[in-house]
């Protein structure tokens, strides 16, 4: 098998198989804004926005440079933006101009609305 | 930034956790997706922070309580392995997501272990959230193919003559090892045995070594 079938046959979150390093049991606690993005992936499957498969093939769909550089809920967060475009609930304007008014209302210490 | 650059398939240090008042680029990306969604009315208002008071009452020690039960009660037992998600369901525990559980039982012949080889799915609403190390490339790569090489690494030794079933998860299908009852544990009750079960042991990374237990 040449190397081109072989990206063709393993997807980037295929690894099952592969070789790889000795596992170190790794874990932390999650940040807050880790587990909103966990909660709000719960709430977007209820609704049937974005369900657990297509937030698993958009993290595949980041590429594996995306994938080894952001973290877990980097990824997920990242997908959920990219899902909400390609569907039209938002566009890359309106979160632009979002995460803008996000920024600068951290950078004046207003408290964050967790949940309104 | 927690964990920005990094890619998680190398070894860290085993709980990380850094204060970080300042939100990053993610952060801020999440606070706003979550507050677009909210504004189109697509979300409810509190849905989130409900979820998340969900997420928090799921820990293995639900898991647990579910293994306490399948030892000492046969017929929940055959319930449990019947269909999982029932049984648990009829324990009162209730199933946030649309997933099957299936549930596989260590005996004398076969020791079983879970991985997801594609991303990260885990029976959530019994054992709360992964561990980071089930979600690394190191497990997910390694568990199918040399099982008894990871087992190793976990400190755990299954003999020669007892098979190692691996299985593998879906967004749909999630699995959850119900361990053998620990040897010695005839006099405890079913709340102390539940306090025996370990979540590495619902994984199947360990066996519930008597040698290694306190049994009152």
């Amino acid at each position: 098998m040449n190397q081109s079938e072989n990206l063709l046959k393993l997807l980037p979150n295929d690894i099952g198989g592969l070789p790889a390093d000795r596992v170190e049991r790794i874990d932390h606690l999650l940040e807050p804004w880790e587990k909103r993005c966990h909660a709000l992936a719960d709430v977007l499957d209820f609704h049937k926005i974005i369900n657990t498969e297509e937030k698993r093939r958009g993290v595949e769909a980041l590429g594996s440079e995306m994938i080894g550089k952001l973290s877990y809920y980097e990824r997920w967060i990242a997908v959920f933006a990219i899902i909400l475009f390609q569907k039209g609930v938002l566009t890359p304007d309106e979160l632009a101009r979002k995460m803008d008014v996000v920024a600068a209302r951290s950078a004046a210490n207003e408290p964050e609305k967790v949940c309104q | 930034m927690p964990h920005h650059d990094h890619d998680h398939a190398h070894p860290h240090p085993p709980i990380v956790n850094k204060p970080d008042p300042v939100p990053g680029y993610y952060e801020i990306m999440e606070t706003a997706v979550r507050e677009l969604l909210v504004e189109k009315q697509l979300l409810g208002a509190g849905e989130i922070r409900r979820q998340i008071e969900v997420l928090d009452s799921r820990t293995p020690a639900l898991g647990a309580k579910v293994v306490a039960r399948a030892w000492v009660d046969p017929d929940f037992r055959a319930r449990l392995l019947a269909d999982g998600r029932a049984a648990c369901e009829e324990f009162g525990i209730s199933f946030y997501d649309d997933t099957r559980l299936i549930v596989l039982e260590n005996t004398e012949r076969v020791h079983n272990l879970i991985v997801c080889t594609l991303c990260s799915c885990y029976p959530r609403p019994v054992l709360g959230l992964p561990p980071d190390w089930y979600k690394a490339k190191p497990y997910r790569a390694r568990a199918v193919k040399e099982p008894r090489a990871v087992l190793a690494e976990f400190g755990t030794t299954i003999p020669d003559d007892v098979e190692v079933r691996v299985s593998d998860s879906t967004a749909m299908v999630r699995y959850l090892v119900l361990p053998q009852r620990p040897a010695g544990t005839d006099g405890c009750t079913e709340e102390q045995l539940a306090s025996l079960v370990t979540r590495d042991a619902m994984i199947g990374v360990i066996t519930l070594n008597p040698e290694r237990e306190t049994v009152p």
